[in-house]
């Protein structure tokens, strides 16, 4: 999969998750995410089969309680504990790459995905070794915060010729710009 | 009669994200149980036995296809109806759950709507 179409599935997939599970309005962003010194987190969930990588929401630790609260259904003023946000960021990347999987999963129907996991500090970003792809999407949450979608991937021989064999049958085939 | 629900989720946040959907899909529960993985649900249900299960797939310690399973084997959970929810959402996967001895699927993300749905044609 060609990393445009990769980034236009992100987007699909984050605002579906938002908006029904999170009830935040997500867009995508016009400024790259850039946590400068701030403490940060990155919520991860790693996939195995027809593809392997990873898939990993950034965002500031500010965000990420702001995002935790909202899918608790706390008042802004209630605390919310590191534990119950590392939690959520790890549910959201679950969800999200739930979301993606389903509108993939005709080019690529063997994808296992693992247990998230999530990492916080300063400067944060995933790797993958050689041969690995990297696509990343700045989005916007409620205008109030700016934060990086991303996933690392590596294509097996069979799963890439088979992915190009498909493309019509592509997320994307709405946005002919992107074939 | 009455209607007793457990939720099954490795997540603390899903938990009370499903909670709060079904407050929202107008369902009424008598008693909510949780459990964090399959091992710590079988555990409670093996002493208490519940109306509904909602069961996430992916989990540590023991997974909701395990569960499924276990909870099938469990003679006083003959009744218990069992509804996956889960972001796996492949059509091969959900067969094999429901020949498994789930009773019905959900994927993540949900709406309440989605809940009334599924659940409904369960509740005493
Ligand atoms: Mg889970």
């Amino acid at each position: 999969m060609e990393t445009e179409q990769f980034n236009d599935v992100l987007l699909e997939s984050a605002k579906e998750v938002f908006e029904t599970m999170i009830f935040m309005e997500l867009a995508k962003a016009d400024e790259p995410f850039d946590p400068k010194d701030d403490d940060s987190l990155l919520g991860t969930i790693t996939f195995t089969g027809d593809m392997d990588g990873c898939l990993a929401i950034g965002c500031t630790v500010d965000c990420a309680k702001n995002v935790a609260a909202n899918m608790l259904g706390m008042d802004p003023d209630e605390q919310v504990s590191s534990a119950d946000v590392n939690d959520a960021m790890g549910e959201v990347a679950n969800m999200v790459m739930g979301s993606v999987k389903s509108r993939i999963q005709e080019q690529y129907t063997n994808i296992q995905v693992s247990i998230p996991s999530v990492v916080s500090g300063r400067k944060l970003e995933n790797s993958l070794g050689e041969k690995a792809r990297r696509t990343a999407l700045a989005i916007n949450i409620e205008g109030d915060f700016t934060a990086e979608l991303s996933i690392l991937y590596r294509m097996h021989e069979t799963a890439t010729q088979a992915g190009l064999a498909n493309k019509e049958v592509s997320v994307n085939a709405a946005d002919p710009s992107t074939n | 009669m009455s209607n007793s629900l457990m939720i099954v989720d490795d997540s603390a946040t899903m938990r009370k994200i499903i909670m709060r959907t079904i407050r929202m899909s107008g369902l009424e529960m008598d008693s909510t149980e949780e459990a964090g993985n399959g091992k710590e649900a079988l555990e409670k249900l093996s002493s208490s036995p519940v109306d509904i299960i909602l069961c996430d797939i992916n989990m540590p310690e023991m997974n909701g296809m395990e569960l499924v399973k276990k909870v099938r084997e469990l003679s006083n959970c003959n009744d218990t109806k069992i509804i996956m929810v889960s972001t796996e959402s492949s059509q091969e996967l959900i067969d094999e759950l429901m020949a498994g001895g789930a009773n019905g699927y959900i994927t993540k993300p949900f709406t309440p709507e989605k809940f009334q749905d599924k659940l409904s044609p369960f509740m005493n």
